[in-house]
């Protein structure tokens, strides 16, 4: 056995622990974004997002921290392969949510207690961003 | 032309608009703050979370950034900070007792195993993951940058610049000599 070369060495570094496949899609999708000056809200918790590991799942509840506000989303699978989307927001306030689809955005008003919804959702990515008077929060992509 | 011009230029022309150079650069620059999160010992999903967040940053502050050459070092900074942030929200959440002692010397996880295909893939990465935090973040930076800026890395790593050549022949060196030493990577060749 020869001794490796530092650039046969770097070669299998390189090799191990690849990105998965749809990192750049899901970036790209992220910051395709119109509203760039929106505060980027932090996953809090694990995460139940991913692309897959957790498809048996049937409910998933996944929590985004921004400074003034959190928003908390329920994704519950429907029998005809779409899923619902049951959301909060805290503190409750009646704002407009939007979820950006890659095909096209659905916008929704939260009720007084910060409650709404998305229904018949597709699964694939999407991303939240929630419109306030005191500036908008939007989420890192999560393929649903 | 070297990298970080290069990818200066790309955010330059990022920066009027162009959403073809800002595409490049995800793709040129995605594989290195993926490994600089794993390198932090963040899982698969945790690790794709806090690269997008870090996107989401640079595009924020895109106007704020006043030297674009050094954009690699900017992300691979706030991916190392994001990173340790997604750690602490993590440990937070965690019941106790799942050892901060065990998590000061985790290697980071392992790729996952039906990826190692090669026998002496998985030989590399078990010895890969008994380096140093230092080797292995640097190790995994500059086999995913090519043409490196040093200078870049160092800055972003903490490092003095002239260490970066140095430290990443030692690294190489420490490893080349663990892989020689163990019969499983020669017998496989």
């Amino acid at each position: 056995m020869t001794s490796p070369s530092d650039d046969e060495l770097l070669a299998a570094i390189a090799r191990l622990d690849r990105p998965p496949a749809d990192l750049d899609e899901r970036v790209l999708f992220a910051i395709e974004l119109d509203h760039i000056d929106a505060e980027v809200a932090r996953l809090a918790g694990p995460a139940y997002a991913g692309s897959g590991a957790r498809a048996a799942e049937r409910t998933r509840t996944i929590t985004f921290e921004a400074s003034r506000r959190t928003v908390m989303i329920t994704v519950v699978d429907r029998a005809d392969d779409l899923v619902r989307i049951d959301g909060w927001l805290a503190p409750g306030a009646p704002l407009e949510v939007e979820l950006r689809l890659p095909a096209a955005s659905r916008t929704v008003v939260a009720d007084g207690a910060g409650r709404f919804v998305f229904d018949e959702v597709p699964h694939g990515l999407a991303q939240l961003l929630v419109h306030a008077s005191d500036g908008r929060v939007v989420t890192p992509s999560l393929v649903l | 032309m070297s990298a970080d011009v290069h990818l200066g230029d790309l955010l330059e022309r990022a920066r009027d608009g162009d959403r073809e150079s800002l595409r490049e650069l995800v793709h040129e620059l995605n594989p290195v703050l993926w490994r600089v999160a794993r390198g932090q010992g963040l899982s698969a999903e945790d690790a794709a979370d806090v690269v997008q967040t870090t996107w989401l940053e640079l595009l924020r502050r895109l106007h704020e950034i006043r030297s674009p050459r050094a954009v690699t070092a900017w992300l691979i900074t706030a991916t190392r900070r994001e990173s340790w942030h997604r750690q602490q929200r993590g440990r937070r959440d965690r019941p106790d007792s799942d050892g901060v002692l065990e998590a000061a010397v985790d290697p980071g996880p392992p790729p996952e195993q039906r990826l190692l295909t090669d026998e002496r893939d998985e030989v590399l990465w078990r010895h890969f993951a008994r380096l140093s935090d230092r080797c292995r973040e640097l190790l995994s930076i500059v086999a995913e940058v090519h043409r490196p800026d040093y200078a870049a890395i160092a800055s972003s790593l903490g490092m003095p610049h002239g260490s970066i050549g140095p430290t990443r022949g030692r690294c190489l060196a420490k490893l080349r000599e663990m892989l020689l030493a163990d019969s499983s990577w020669g017998g496989a060749s």
